[in-house]
């Protein structure tokens, strides 16, 4: 093991072929992943359409109300601390959606699930957003260069994934979802004004993680569509590796669990708030 | 230099161990969770097997895996097993067609498993891995790692067994032959690393195909727990890698030298926005013949 005094040292690699692999990856990404991705979405949102045809999105299934119940305690305690929370640490970056338009009306079954999604990606972008821009502003101290890029990518993954839902919602004629996640985000609002290094924007950060993680593993549960399942499922893995590589910087074991937990996922009603 | 970030201190072995004594007790609640749809998955089996297949659920489970197996075979590993041709022609037989397609699934995930662990045994015997030229972090790393993988090949199998399947105990035969052809070559920790994130990405997207492929809810809840567990592993052993091929495995140590990595070191471990699954093993590839 590292001696604890042993002072950080430059890297073997350097930046530029480090940097070489990374764009080798994204283009994978480009050329595999994304275009599989929209195509499932698309057939996902004919799929919607045709479902709204013949009215059978309507009413709760029994998927809807498993995603429901999976969280209930865990929604609980946030809306009590929402109860005692009234700060708003950021006056930079906006929470609860710019144009303070309220969730698209009578969302049920998968469409609401595909409305909490996205109300989940919006509040890590915020997170991510907020981080980034006190550590501009010098509130966080030290920034290293990995921390930072580690910011930007995992917020631009998290605003690829709110855009995947959001095609699902105007595809199905509903309007996009700008709006966090309601009853989160007042926890998480109130969690940031804590946070003055780099150490706590990583914890939180894994908040965020998690919490999304767990939610789209309980959503594919909860889905009807295979489409929507699928979708759920190639974004899942994504929150969770976020996860363990934040984990890793916070010097904690980063695969902690053999079975990924749901106890932290949002239940389908922080939507009614 | 860039100095260390606020709040980042290195941990010693003993604080090591601690925390994998604090991730046994997070696994045991985690455990607690998977155990409930593994209970109901057996019972709705039990049922479903009582009843004739049902040719529309099994017309619609071909296409969902054939959809995935057209992707499948462009992946490097199954070309590197030569195995393509064979899996053609077990798609086009009967016999995959009307097969339970729910403990196929699982009898090919416990194979993977079981080769995953093989794998990690394998390695944990180098001397660069798990003797005392070894770092901390990846002797760790690889000694969990393979213990979850053998608790996911239970799972599986406690699963198969209660649903009235056969166990699957073997490994993967495509990716035992990969693994077999690797062997030779394992002298130093990149092409171990490089070994244990093509069977982690593989394991990975298997489970994403095979939780939009699987029409039981709860086996898809079972496989849904351990994909992102894969995913993890596999971003784990990306960032493991950069450190290993930049020629400074010192440099992997728990938390890392943040301040000194380059800046391009934090998105190593994530590629994708959407996990993929063009390298997902076909869902009858581990079944018990």
């Amino acid at each position: 093991m590292t001696n604890k005094n042993q002072q950080p040292r430059e890297l073997g690699i350097s930046e530029a072929e480090l940097a070489a692999m990374t764009s080798d990856l994204d283009q994978m990404h480009r050329d595999s992943s994304l275009p599989a991705l929209t195509e499932s979405v698309d057939e996902w949102v004919s799929a919607n359409k045709d479902e709204e045809t013949s009215s059978a999105l309507g009413g709760a299934s029994r998927r809807t109300f498993l995603l429901g119940t999976g969280a209930a305690a865990v929604g609980g305690l946030l809306l009590a601390a929402c109860g005692s929370s009234g700060s708003s640490s950021s006056s930079t970056t906006a929470a609860g959606g710019a144009t303070g338009a309220k969730y698209p009306a009578n969302l049920t079954g998968d469409l609401k699930v595909a409305a909490l999604a996205a109300s989940l990606e919006n509040l890590a972008v915020y997170t991510y957003t907020a981080g980034i821009q006190a550590a501009t502003a010098g509130k966080l101290g030290t920034v290293p260069p990995a921390i930072v890029t580690f910011a930007t990518t995992a917020r631009s993954q998290h605003m690829d994934h709110a855009a995947a839902w959001n095609a699902v919602l105007t595809g199905a004629g509903k309007t996009k979802v700008t709006e966090t996640d309601p009853v989160l985000t007042p926890v998480i609002q109130k969690m940031f004004a804590k946070v003055t290094d780099v150490t706590g924007l990583a914890e939180l950060a894994l908040e965020v993680e998690e919490g999304a993680g767990a939610t789209y593993q309980s959503g594919i549960g909860a889905l009807s569509s295979p489409k929507g399942v699928a979708a759920a499922a190639s974004i899942q893995p994504v929150e969770l590796q976020h996860a363990a590589i934040l984990l890793f910087v916070l010097g904690q074991y980063p695969v902690p669990n053999a079975f990924s937990p749901t106890s932290s996922a949002r239940p389908l009603t922080d939507l009614n708030t | 230099m860039t100095p260390q970030p606020k709040g980042l201190a290195e941990i010693d072995e003993h604080q090591l161990l601690d925390l994998v004594e604090e991730s046994a007790d997070l696994h045991a609640d985690s455990m607690r969770g998977i155990a409930e749809p593994l209970e109901e998955m057996v019972e709705l089996e039990h049922e479903r097997r009582l009843e004739q297949p049902d040719p529309d659920e099994t017309s619609a489970f071909t296409r969902a895996r054939d959809a995935q197996l057209t992707k499948a075979f462009g992946g490097k590993m199954l070309v590197a097993a030569g195995a393509g041709a064979a899996l053609v022609g077990l798609l086009s037989t009967d016999a995959f067609a009307s097969a339970p397609t729910n403990v196929q699934i699982l009898q090919t995930a416990a194979s993977i498993e079981n080769l995953a662990v093989a794998t990690y045994g394998v390695a944990l015997t180098l001397p660069f891995i798990g003797g005392s030229e070894a770092n901390p972090v990846v002797k760790t790393f690889a000694t969990m790692t393979m213990s979850q993988h053998q608790q996911h090949g239970q799972a599986f199998n406690t699963a198969i067994a209660r649903l009235g399947g056969t166990k699957q105990t073997n490994p993967d035969p495509a990716l035992l032959a990969v693994v077999n052809q690797a062997k030779p070559g394992l002298t130093s920790a990149g092409p171990v690393v490089a070994l244990a994130l093509e069977l982690e990405q593989g394991a990975a997207e298997t489970y994403v195909a095979n939780v939009s492929a699987l029409t039981d809810n709860n086996a898809q809840a079972v496989t849904a727990s351990i994909m992102g567990v894969e995913a993890q592993h596999a971003a784990i052993l990306r960032a493991v890698q950069a450190l290993v091929e930049g020629n400074d495995a010192s440099a992997i140590t728990l938390p890392p030298p943040v301040a000194s990595l380059p800046a391009a070191a934090g998105s190593v471990g994530f590629p994708d926005s959407f996990f993929p699954t063009n390298q997902a093993r076909p869902a009858t590839e581990g079944a018990v013949k």
